[in-house]
């Protein structure tokens, strides 16, 4: 017990030892514009951010204790829920919707595929409630926390403060999101004149910029808004997306657009992980849209691809694949932190 | 210029002095009334006429951005000006606001609910804290009035009824603002009369508010109309 007690306060000096910036720890690619997130009311420092990730992987944040952040949200897939339509939360209820995958997330202004959540802050509060996604409470897993060992000495090493407060917790949990970045694809380095494309991957861009772009625009491959893309309504499902959040006829069947960074590894695709494969997407956007009053404008006339041209294409998309994100250790499971406390 | 800063420090001086001697506070405190009863949670049961009656479990709610006018003008804004009422925690019922200067005021405007911009400023403490149980999680927002107990009236499950009355965006923004033409009081007493929030609804069919819609709208403005100040 005593060991473990040192061992964690030297953590704790380390970690304090290294505490930095805001600008050291949230660095701007250069070929990237202006965040959105405002990191005046939550700078970043070294200790809330581990606190974040402590969090991000701790199931204590489930009703049962056994689900967690990174239940959903796996690194290897661009923290999505690999080979899953639909998430399987507490107790292995079924959710509504496809995990969307997390990555660059200081740039978008609203969360959830219909957009209910507005502002990175608050939007752990809808998994942790969500009755088939950890079916908590807030006030219960500060009240849990509060009752750890580990926990109040993480939040007093981050916010000076062992008390744990609801604000405190959502502001570490943003932190570690906010680090999320990834900016080191074979398409970034092409942009940051590094490395050159092939034949191939530059007719690929060529058929993206002309066919794709404006929905999924770079550098971060979405325009954080909410469109129709032409997908039939399921039947089972009957998701009519943000119009469920606004109740306007106008956004019925509009969905958040995606980024398309690591789609490599983010499969299943669309809202409810109807697709397995990138194939079938672009086979959707060539010819399986549905019309109807909300489609997109971009989709109205058909998107016209030779089978040669999506090969290019998806050597495109393969180039927004980001290992160094991917592999990042930093994201990894904080095993330093939760193998030297237990929940005494 | 030796004895124009003297007379700037001796300016100074005097301004704080005086200042501080003049430091004002404004007490404000809330009230329930019930059927001309006072209120005990899950206890006590108004009567609103022989055949309706109804009972209160939880009331919460948000008063916020206190600002005082003299003619109009803008004479004291309290700073984070953010009360949370809960009818079950008798500390929340009365807060003091201190002033630095003696304000003279003939009108005082505050909300029922939170902003818009506070609504969208992610998570934040005190009084907003999520844990105080006023924040929706499926959907982002303040919950800016909570009311909740039974009536005879309503035919849902175990009578019950609930009041979830929110919304910051167009055009469900249930926001109300409230005004009392009062005149220098240092001891607000507000009071909330819940028998005239009951005979405004009908329960038999409006007894479930809990997202923001025009009904929570509707309703939020009658509970804004059921307050009055030191009658």
């Amino acid at each position: 017990m005593k060991l473990r007690i040192l061992i964690l306060y030297v953590l704790l000096l380390f970690m304090l030892a290294f505490q930095s910036s805001n600008d050291y720890l949230f660095q701007v690619p250069s070929n990237f514009p202006k965040p959105s997130y405002d990191f005046s009311k939550n700078a970043l420092t070294s200790p809330k951010i581990q606190l974040g990730r402590a969090l991000f992987y701790d199931p204590i944040l489930s009703r049962n204790n056994m689900i967690s952040c990174a239940s959903c949200h796996s690194q290897f897939s661009a923290f999505t829920h690999i080979d899953h339509a639909l998430s399987h939360g507490i107790e292995d209820k079924i959710g509504f919707r496809n995990a969307p995958a997390l990555m660059n997330l200081a740039w978008q202004k609203l969360f959830m595929r219909d957009g209910a959540v507005n502002h990175l802050d608050v939007q752990a509060l809808a998994p942790i409630s969500n009755p088939v996604e950890m079916d908590e409470n807030i006030v219960q897993v500060a009240s849990k926390m509060q009752h750890t060992f580990i926990y109040p000495q993480l939040f007093y090493a981050a916010f000076g403060d062992s008390n744990i407060t609801g604000e405190n917790t959502l502001k570490a949990i943003s932190q570690f999101m906010l680090t999320l970045i990834s900016a080191n694809s074979k398409y970034d380095s092409v942009m940051r004149k590094e490395v050159l494309y092939t034949a191939q991957e530059n007719n690929g861009y060529l058929l993206f910029k002309k066919n794709c772009s404006s929905c999924h625009k770079e550098p971060l491959f979405t325009n954080d808004s909410f469109m129709n893309n032409g997908l039939s309504v399921d039947t089972t499902l009957n998701d009519y997306g943000r119009y469920r959040v606004t109740n306007n006829a106008k956004d019925s069947l509009k969905f958040k657009v995606p980024t398309l960074r690591n789609i490599e590894f983010s499969y299943p695709y669309m809202h409810d992980g109807r697709m397995k494969r990138m194939a079938d997407v672009l086979n959707h956007y060539t010819s399986g849209i549905q019309k109807s009053k909300t489609l997109a404008d971009e989709l109205k006339t058909p998107i016209v691809l030779s089978p040669n041209e999506k090969v290019d294409l998806t050597a495109f998309l393969l180039s927004l694949t980001d290992k160094t994100f991917l592999f990042n250790s930093k994201f990894f499971y904080p095993k330093e932190l939760f193998l030297n406390s237990s929940k005494d | 210029m030796r004895s124009i800063k003297g007379l700037i420090v001796f300016l100074l001086l005097s301004r704080a002095l005086f200042s501080s001697a003049q430091s004002d506070r404004i007490k404000v405190s809330i009230n329930l009334n019930i059927s001309n009863n006072e209120l005990i949670l899950s206890d006590t049961t108004g009567q609103m006429n022989e055949n309706t009656s109804f009972q209160i479990d939880v009331l919460k709610f948000y008063l916020s951005n206190f600002r005082f006018y003299k003619n109009d003008t803008l004479v004291f804004q309290e700073h984070n000006s953010f009360h949370l009422f809960d009818e079950a925690i008798p500390t929340t019922h009365h807060f003091i606001m201190e002033n630095s200067e003696n304000t003279t005021y003939n009108k005082v405007v505050f909300n029922l609910g939170i902003d818009s911009i506070t609504n969208v400023s992610g998570a934040l403490g005190g009084a907003l804290d999520p844990t105080n149980g006023m924040y929706w999680t499926w959907q982002s927002g303040y919950v800016n009035f909570k009311l909740e107990g039974r009536s005879n009236k309503s035919n849902t499950r175990n009578h019950e009824v609930q009041f979830h009355l929110g919304g910051y965006a167009s055009p469900n923004n249930s926001l109300q603002t409230i005004t009392f033409n009062v005149k220098n009081l240092r001891d607000i007493k507000l009071v909330l009369d819940a028998d005239n929030i009951f005979n405004n609804i009908d329960l038999t069919t409006q007894n479930h508010i809990m997202s923001p819609c025009k009904e929570a709208i509707k309703l939020s403005k009658i509970v804004a109309q059921s307050f009055s100040c030191n009658q």
